[in-house]
């Protein structure tokens, strides 16, 4: 599933533009978490992370983890500095104003699995 | 042994992860394997994060020596009280500030254990806590040594015009003294050095005893058929035949039968996409040099040569091969072939006056007119030429090429037909080719290859990682001591190939025209 694919059916808004062909990156896996040391445990490398947490860490364990984006769930937004932050390390940055639950809900529907389907 | 030191300011949560970040930068340059440095990362970063979290402040220090990494943070802070609780997940004391920002979960010891190899946390109330962990670095897994390589020198031809440095796709090229030389441990066995150069100083090694024409196998490059002016193909094989050959048979029925295995394996199997066809062994060799993570990429089938040599078993067999690394392939595979693998050009000499006889006695024999070429195959990105290769490599490193499921990389400017040690123009030849489609009947096949690709240690400066990383250090400053012009005049291509021969004891700073006496000698 291309990321592209997901943002457009998701109706997700991008909040970085210049990490390169990260449009056609291939998103298999996924992970949703709050709890950031959770999502270096087990999120998987090169999927999506669906969280509530918008401050400059989230980029920083993404970065870490190799993960291709992150969705801000409930419409949170974080700063400009987080997305320049982010467009820097190559991780695409989306908000979606549903909730992380039915975020993740229409990921699953699209074929974006978790770490043990 | 490599050291390495960071502060860490307290409360400082934008901050937290440069430390780790600059560590994964450094355990990537000297070559350890990435799982070992993902788990180093996560494992350094909890660290970071602890002392931000729960300290006044600390310090992370890391030792890369010996295969291993020591990462020891020291912190001045409270203290554990109870260690073993510390340890459990779940477990936290972190300030409502901190658990806001979704640290604090009481995870973060168990995760750094989790991701080490040795895990020590002491702890003294009101003093501080010392969390030390080890990992152990193996390097990226990758052939040793050096390989035989098919590039021929012939000194006494060279000119000094040094067009070879430039060409070389992974400078592997020096020129010292009006002597080239090759570094075998970067040479992919393309042929940009010999398309450079005119004199012919740089060639194909060709078998010690010439062309023995044997009551053998001609195995030969579809190029070669058709690479003999307007002479036919159907007759320049019954010409080679002619000089004592019981058979000639063309490699291109494989190459065919790999297209095909390669566009099945990127539609029906796991290999990340594109899938790279292995059908030109330069390009093969440019991967396991110059992209090791690419490697992954590569079909595991065996090139067209390897597959035709299975196939010819036992028999005797004399390989005309229109570039080194085609005749390097087939020598890996079996070293006795070194006799029997000779240069387009010795076939050429002995075919071109059976063939000028031929034409003398039955003059005028019209050429066919090429049909129509085959089908393109739509899942398949023909890449051909040194330079475009090296774009779509990097394009696929990068991860921008998803939309191409294989790609069919050669090195040479329009495939095998642009090799320079054959006679005929490529588009001519594979004109006439086309035109001659049928000529050659035979079958292919394509194989599982035995052996599976594997990086090679090519620009690593060091199987020693701890040697490695001194290297490296060393790289840079000798890097920034020159000036950058990559002029040749000390003969190696660019002044980072002059730093790394300096580095690497190949050479001296002097050879450099632009640096004072002063600063030579210093080196």
């Amino acid at each position: 599933m291309k990321l592209e694919d997901i943002a457009r059916e998701l109706g997700l808004t991008e909040l970085t533009s210049k990490v390169t062909g990260s449009s056609q990156a291939d998103i298999e896996r996924g992970y949703a978490s709050d709890l950031l040391s959770d999502v270096l445990a087990h999120a998987p490398e090169g999927g999506v992370l669906v969280t509530l947490q918008v401050h400059l860490n989230v980029i920083a364990v993404a970065s870490h983890a190799e993960l291709a984006a992150v969705i801000f769930a409930g419409g949170r937004r974080p700063d400009d500095e987080v997305c320049t932050k982010a467009s820097a390390e190559g991780v695409s940055l989306f908000v979606s104003p549903a909730d992380t639950f039915d975020v993740v809900g229409r990921l699953y529907a699209m074929g974006v699995k978790g770490n043990h389907a | 042994m490599e050291h390495l030191a960071y502060d860490i300011q307290s409360g400082d949560f934008g901050g937290a992860g440069a430390a780790s970040r600059d560590l994964k930068q450094h355990l990537k340059r000297i070559g350890a394997e990435s799982g070992a440095v993902r788990r180093a990362m996560i494992a350094a970063y909890e660290a970071e994060m602890n002392v931000v979290i729960h300290t006044e402040g600390g310090r992370l220090e890391a030792t890369v020596s010996d295969g291993q990494l020591d990462v020891d943070v020291v912190d001045r802070g409270p203290g554990i009280p109870d260690v073993p609780q510390a340890m459990r997940e779940g477990f936290s004391t972190a300030s409502s500030e901190a658990r806001a920002l979704g640290f604090g979960a009481g995870m973060g010891l168990p995760n750094i254990e989790r991701n080490s190899d040795r895990l020590r946390v002491t702890s003294a109330i009101g003093d501080g806590t010392r969390v030390s962990f080890s990992i152990t670095l193996r390097p990226e897994a990758a052939d040793q040594g050096a390989r035989p390589s098919s590039l021929g020198i012939a000194a006494e031809l060279c000119r000094d015009c040094r067009h070879c440095l430039a060409a070389c796709p992974t400078a592997a090229i020096r020129v010292r003294e009006a002597q080239p030389s090759v570094l075998h441990h970067l040479c992919v066995d393309c042929t940009c050095c010999i398309a450079a150069c005119d004199p012919g100083a740089l060639t194909l090694l060709d078998a010690p005893d010439g062309l023995a024409a044997a009551d053998g196998v001609l195995a030969v490059p579809p190029a070669l058929l058709a690479g003999f002016g307007d002479h036919a193909v159907d007759t320049v094989l019954e010409e080679l035949r002619g000089l004592g050959f019981a058979a000639v048979v063309s490699v291109h029925p494989y190459e065919d039968e790999l297209r095909r295995g390669v566009l099945d394996l990127a539609a029906t199997s796991a290999l990340p996409a594109p899938v790279i066809s292995p059908v030109c062994p330069a390009v093969v060799s440019l991967i396991e040099v110059k992209f090791p993570s690419l490697v992954s990429h590569l079909a595991p089938l065996a090139s067209p040569w390897e597959a035709l040599q299975r196939d010819l078993g036992e028999r005797d067999v004399t390989y005309v091969v229109s570039c080194p690394s085609q005749r390097t392939a087939l020598l890996a595979q079996q070293p006795t072939a070194q006799r029997r693998t000779v240069t387009p050009r010795l076939v050429r000499e002995a075919v071109l006056p059976r063939l000028a006889a031929r034409r003398r006695a039955a003059p005028g024999t019209p050429a066919p007119q090429p049909q129509a070429a085959g089908a393109s195959e739509g899942d398949l990105l023909v890449v051909t030429g040194v330079t475009h290769v090296l774009a779509v490599l990097e394009q696929i490193e990068d991860g921008r090429l998803t939309d191409v499921a294989s790609v069919e990389p050669f090195i040479c400017d329009d495939g095998c037909f642009g090799s320079p040690l054959l006679g005929e123009d490529a588009y001519v030849a594979a004109w006439r080719w086309a035109a001659a489609a049928g000529a050659a009947p035979g079958e292919g096949r394509s194989y599982e290859r035995a052996r599976p690709y594997r990086p090679r240690p090519g620009i690593r400066l060091d199987p020693d990682m701890a040697v490695a990383i001194r290297k490296l250090a060393a790289l840079d400053a000798e890097t920034k001591a020159l000036p950058g012009r990559d002029c040749g005049v000390c003969g190696a291509p660019t002044c980072a190939a002059l730093a790394e021969d300096i580095v690497m004891g190949r050479a001296v700073r002097a050879l450099c025209p632009y640096v004072t006496p002063e600063e030579g000698s210093a080196s």
